[in-house]
């Protein structure tokens, strides 16, 4: 059985994907805020350093897997700690463990969203994220802007996920050849406690989100059914898929963009 | 009334489910006019895609007509705005079943 570490496992999408795991009888190290294995604050530098001090200390034999899941709505009214935790977070631990992978030729699955094909998102701010990578410049930058402005939040939240599907795929290459996969999911709305604590405007928008395998029912993705997909990506059952984005929402996306196949 | 006028008022009313009813359960909507505002084609297979699809443009104001005229018993003339972007466009029925429902319609840039 395999040894993984989850963001964010303490509920919603990271808490079933622990469960699942810990059902196929692997050993599964939350690392949250709180109730976690290892409880740090990953939008922080020193708490993303913990957490892989931590994993180190905890597993000095590698990971068969990481997943890096934690993350905040474009409705959390806080900026900065989209910025931070969403995007800054993940790509500090899934490094940060890189070589802990490399040992157990394991593989990291990060999760992004299926908003990042919608449009929503800031490219300057993600081309910020990803070329420039200086989370202190980029929270100076984004400093004047209205964290109470609900489309400004969402447009971060976009640019961070699709700057991380970007990373992903920029880093799987290089990745891959040493032996560790890398992958995205890219979720649709879910209900989460995320999603139930949402406005009502923020809600219609969801409305308005139509998820295929949902016609009719008025409902969101069941954190399960993106668990299912993460655990697959993870698995030795993905070993040839690597640089993926991969759509878990229903066929919201397919809905949406159609002619996009590539 | 006629399946392009149901069509042109269905849309100037954001009706998305209605706008769907017109259509057979296969029906097909093309828009070819998105290409002129940088965004893709659209190309909706199915009824339920069609209600779905334009939920969500209709929920996001990202696509309305504007001074539809109907100009024959298949073709109407609009501005269609992509969120704002403005384009001429024309809407023709090109096939309807025995019972009058869609089975395809195009809209190109006029």
């Amino acid at each position: 059985m395999g040894v993984y570490a989850i963001t964010g496992a303490s509920s919603g999408i990271g808490a079933k994907t622990k469960e699942l795991l810990e059902q196929e009888g692997h050993k599964v190290i939350n690392i949250d805020l709180k109730g976690g294995d290892i409880c740090v604050n990953l939008a922080t530098a020193e708490g993303r350093k913990d957490a892989v001090d931590k994993l180190h200390e905890m597993c000095p034999d590698g990971l068969d897997g990481m997943i890096c899941n934690a993350g905040v709505s474009g409705a959390c009214g806080n900026l900065a700690l989209i910025i931070s935790l969403n995007y800054f977070g993940t790509v500090a631990v899934a490094t940060g463990v890189y070589d802990l992978l490399e040992k157990k030729h394991g593989s990291c699955v990060v999760t992004a969203s299926n908003t990042i094909s919608q449009g929503a998102g800031r490219m300057d701010i993600a081309d910020l994220l990803n070329n420039i990578g200086d989370e202190k410049r980029v929270l100076e930058l984004i400093g004047s802007l209205d964290s109470a402005n609900l489309s400004i939040g969402n447009s971060m939240y976009v640019s961070t996920k699709y700057a991380l599907a970007r990373w992903v795929r920029r880093v799987s290459a290089s990745w891959a050849a040493n032996g560790v996969r890398i992958n995205a999911i890219a979720p649709g709305n879910v209900n989460t406690a995320m999603t139930a604590t949402m406005s009502t405007s923020a809600k219609m928008a969801l409305n308005a989100l139509p998820i295929p395998t949902k016609f009719g029912m008025e409902t969101l993705m069941d954190a399960s059914e993106i668990a299912e997909a993460m655990i697959f990506l993870v698995s030795p059952k993905a070993g040839g898929i690597n640089g993926n984005v991969m759509f878990v929402d229903g066929g919201t996306d397919a809905l949406l963009n159609s002619e996009k196949v590539y | 009334m006629k399946p392009i006028e149901k069509y042109i008022e269905a849309m100037e009313n954001k009706d998305f489910a209605g706008l769907a009813e017109l259509f057979t359960k296969d029906g097909i909507l093309c828009d070819y006019c998105s290409n002129s505002s940088s965004q893709r084609e659209y190309h909706i297979y199915g009824r339920e895609a069609i209600n779905m699809f334009f939920r969500n443009k209709f929920g996001f104001r990202q696509y309305s007509i504007m001074t539809a005229e109907v100009v024959n018993d298949e073709q109407a003339e609009f501005i269609a705005s992509f969120g704002g972007y403005h384009i001429m466009a024309i809407a023709t029925v090109r096939e309807v079943d025995a019972d009058g429902f869609i089975k395809r319609l195009t809209v190109r840039p006029k």
